[in-house]
């Protein structure tokens, strides 16, 4: 009772007279499944009927949230609306639904022309749908229900429903709309009658209701076509699409749920999205075999099958909003520029700019054409260039390109991750991540040589030193003689972590000669007797081993001497005899003396 | 002694950081000569030696305990040696650098380097410059105190590397060291080193520089804290190998800064100079006092 109380309160504030009268069992939860008689029923009387092809628009709230800037994605001039915005603009087909200030007001998206205002009564904005003749808008509040709207061009009130459910975004098509509702259902209610013609069940979260490339879709991390499959959709017989499952930095989600607010000010759960536009066609699909990630200045599209990297776009500002286009990926970062991405090769097609920094956007690219895009440089470029933000927020959405990178065989990989793990300003977890990679490199190794030639040097700004233990990994792996004088003067240099010294001279056994025998036996002299780490142990183990095999007589001498001396630690003579013994026992008995 | 306050200040730095390095102040006035009162750069005035402290005899055990194997035995004639100083126990620098050759722990290798550089054996340099490289960084810092010490070719350069020594006490002692070495082939070095707030160099620049390089030195008072630039300044104010116009135009740097800092270090200087030393420029200095006298 207090409810309907409630809603009749809205009603009158809407000022909503002339509208339809609210079905008393609209929302039922009794309701029961009729196997999709209903809706097929629906079907057969919309026939061959599509929601037209919406504006592509980029619409941003802008200034102290008090005014809306749109600007269309094919190219012409910016439109600005002033007025109070409290909660985020919704595109819907030709048009913008803005709530703020106490009023509900619908614009021309394209233009931005105001086409009606109304008093929202109270309520929130939640979502709105168009199909070119009446749109339907969904307004809620906590705890008092909700209110569903369909308003026509000229601003009347075609129907006007009040429920205590919490309704989702909906969607208009031919006199019905589709309003989802307790995040399992769509009611497909008769704008003309007022009454639930139909009912979906839907196996999967739902809180939206959407037009798309003329077609409806429902859902909220997946999506479920309205076709005629959806007189199964009880039944989980439904055509669905649901965006591969992959890694992705800040588990993004396609859509937020649609029965909540959304403020004007865009949050982190905005700059880490996933986007995705299904196809027309049977089996369903995505668009260009594509879905997206962003993260912050990141956006990344992804292989539908392989769901494989497929590009990374690195923005200057964080991303704030957009939307999948035919064949094309829309962003716009919160400096206001929006760029259009070629859905395959992730080059950038068009630059526009909504004036200055905004607060929030939405993105409708419905039917936006193709043009022809700047040729983006090599993933691996891509990546790199990714890389080099040194936003710590930025860092999980790296650390994912860093290991999509790592699986590429280009050498310039290798030259990126060498940078990385080089640079004092990398993040501690990227530079893990960084130096792990570079050990199962096996090709790049001229870029390696070049780093090994660095050592740390306060008076020459080189503040951190190379990889050196992953590169002496990777190298010896490689066999890489030519390593082998560099990696011997990285013995010598105290600032190599002590695992980077083991590696290095456990590296020097495989591709060492003669040649780094004076370096071999100055570390072997220093540490010999102060192995302080279990790495330094191993590393004097490693350069004992290193003499023996090919130090000649001399290095056997060194060795020996080590085994004699009352300071070597006992732990480390008994690994150096041990060596010792199985050479011995490698070069075979000795020949008889003739 | 305003003369010997002054000396007192130009080597901060150097007492503070061997001090820290070798934990008693006696051990670190080795580092340097002590104060004779006289300006930095001035010759010791020549005369009858302090007295000696009378020789202590190395025991006979002394050469075998190093070759002992064990680390008690050896610091035990380590310290011994050291006690008995240069004269007597020199004749171990040998078996000490013969130890240092063969690997010790790091805090008998630090007790060698000490006691190599009390020796003052140039010898003993080539094996203190390996333990620079040492991974700990105390064997670092006592192998860069050693060196300025045993001095020589080798230890100019190895002290020169440690400019980029991670450790900034190697780093400042190797400053140091360079301009007690008189390695004025450095100097390039140093001013890259105080560039680099290794403030120790602009001491060492001061005791090293030519004309144009002591220009170069003037040309950064303002850049870096004056009391990290004055003992530099002093430095060359009072050596008697630079000229006045360098002198003079170093003092109008300093005049130029106007400040309480700049007119005490003024004050103290003029106090402190020769009265035979040079007219014009003690001139240049008494008018730099009155025109930095009112200084914020």
């Amino acid at each position: 009772m207090k409810t309907i109380l409630g809603g009749l309160a809205v009603a009158l504030a809407l000022g909503a007279c002339g509208a339809g009268q609210t079905h008393p069992n609209l929302f039922a939860t009794d309701w029961e499944d009729d196997g999709g008689r209903s809706v097929a029923a629906i079907r057969a009387k919309i026939g061959a009927a599509a929601p037209p092809v919406g504006a592509d628009v980029a619409v941003a709230v802008a200034g102290n949230s008090d005014k809306l800037v749109g600007i269309p994605l094919a190219g012409g001039t910016a439109w600005t609306f002033p007025h109070a915005i409290d909660v985020r603009p919704a595109i819907a087909g030709s048009v913008v639904v803005g709530e703020g200030g106490g009023e509900l007001f619908c614009l021309d998206a394209a233009s931005g022309k105001k086409l009606w205002a109304r008093p929202a009564g109270g309520m929130v904005l939640h979502g709105a749908g168009d199909d070119g003749r009446v749109t339907v808008v969904s307004l809620g509040q906590s705890g008092q229900g909700s209110l569903l709207l369909a308003v026509n061009r000229d601003g009347s009130v075609a129907r006007q429903i009040d429920t205590d459910k919490s309704l989702g975004v909906p969607a208009v098509l031919a006199g019905y709309a589709f309003v989802p509702w307790s995040n399992q259902y769509v009611s497909v209610l008769d704008l003309t009658s007022g009454e639930e013609a139909g009912r979906i069940l839907l196996r999967g979260q739902v809180s939206h209701a959407m037009a798309v490339g003329g077609a409806l879709y429902f859902g909220e991390s997946a999506l479920f076509r309205f076709d005629d499959a959806i007189k199964g959709a009880s039944h989980d017989q439904a055509t669905k699409l649901t965006v591969p499952q992959r890694e992705l930095p800040g588990t993004p989600m396609l859509y937020q749920p649609g029965d909540q607010k959304l403020s004007p000010v865009a949050a982190a759960l905005d700059k880490t999205r996933l986007y995705a536009r299904p196809t027309s066609a049977t089996p369903i699909g995505l668009d260009s075999d594509r879905f997206y990630g962003t993260y912050f200045r990141l956006a990344m599209a992804f292989d539908a099958k392989s769901t494989k990297l497929a590009w990374v776009h690195s923005d200057k500002d964080d991303i704030v909003g957009g939307a999948a286009g035919p064949a094309s990926l829309v962003l716009c970062d919160d400096s206001g520029a929006v760029t259009v991405l070629d859905a395959a090769t992730g080059g950038v097609e068009r630059e526009l700019s909504l004036g200055g920094p905004i607060k929030s956007c939405v993105v409708q690219a419905d039917g936006l054409a193709p043009s022809q895009p700047q040729p983006p440089p090599p993933l691996a470029t891509q990546i790199s260039a990714a890389l080099t933000n040194r936003d710590a927020e930025m860092v999980a959405g790296q650390r994912l390109l860093l290991r999509e990178m790592a699986t590429l065989e280009d050498p310039s990989v290798t030259k990126t991750l060498v940078e990385l793990a080089s640079n004092p300003l990398t993040a501690p977890l990227l530079l893990t991540d960084a130096r792990s990679a570079i050990a199962a490199r096996r090709n790049g190794a001229q870029y390696m040589i070049e780093a090994l030639g660095r050592h740390y040097d306060f008076l020459h700004d080189v503040l951190l030193t190379p990889p050196v233990g992953p590169m002496a990994q990777a190298l010896a792996a490689m066999k890489n003689k030519q390593a082998a004088p560099l990696l011997a003067s990285h013995l010598l240099d105290p600032a190599d972590t002590d695992d980077d010294v083991k590696q290095a001279a456990a590296a020097l056994v495989d591709i060492g000669d003669a040649g780094q025998v004076p370096q071999l036996r100055e570390f072997f002299m220093l540490y010999r007797a102060a192995p302080d780490s279990e790495d330094l142990s191993s590393a004097v183990t490693s350069a004992g081993q290193a003499l023996l095999v090919f130090g000649g007589p001399d290095g056997r001498k060194v060795v020996d001497g080590a085994l004699a001396d009352s300071l070597v630690p006992e732990a480390l003579k008994a690994r150096l005899s041990a060596i010792e013994q199985q050479l011995e026992a490698q070069k075979g008995p000795k020949a008889p003396k003739k | 002694m305003e003369h010997g306050k002054i000396l007192l200040v130009a080597s901060a730095g150097v007492v503070a950081i061997c001090a820290a390095l070798s934990g008693s102040v006696a051990r670190a006035q080795v580092a340097r000569p002590p104060s004779t009162g006289a300006p930095p750069g001035a010759e010791a005035p020549a005369g009858p030696a302090a007295p000696a402290t009378p020789a202590m005899k190395v025991s006979a055990a002394a050469a075998a305990d190093l070759k002992s194997g064990d680390p008690g035995k050896i610091r035990g004639a380590l310290d011994e040696i050291r006690m008995a100083g240069k004269g007597p126990g020199s004749q171990y620098a040998g078996a000490i650098v013969e130890l240092l050759q063969r690997g010790v722990p790091g805090s008998v290798a630090e007790a060698a380097l000490d006691t190599l550089g009390d020796l003052e054996a140039e010898s003993a340099s080539p094996v203190i410059a390996q333990y620079m490289q040492h991974r700990n960084v105390k064997v670092r810092q006592a192998a860069t105190k050693a060196l300025i010490k045993t001095k020589g070719p080798v230890a100019v350069r190895a002290l020169r590397h440690a400019l980029s020594d991670q450790d900034p006490m190697v780093r400042g002692v190797a400053a140091n060291g360079l301009g007690a070495l008189k390695a004025k082939e450095a100097v390039p070095d140093l001013f890259l080193a105080l560039d680099h707030r290794i403030n120790e160099a602009a001491t060492s620049i001061g005791m090293l520089c030519n004309p144009q390089e002591c220009e170069q030195l003037a040309s950064r008072i303002g850049k870096f804290p004056f009391d990290v630039m004055s003992g530099g300044i002093e430095q060359a104010l009072f050596r008697p190998d630079v000229s006045d116009d360098s002198k003079i135009k170093l003092l109008g740097h300093v005049r130029e800064l106007g400040t309480q800092d700049a007119n005490k270090f003024l004050r103290e200087a003029l106090k402190k100079w020769p009265k035979n030393g040079s007219a014009r420029v003690k001139q240049s200095l008494d008018q730099a006092v009155q025109a930095t006298g009112g200084g914020a």
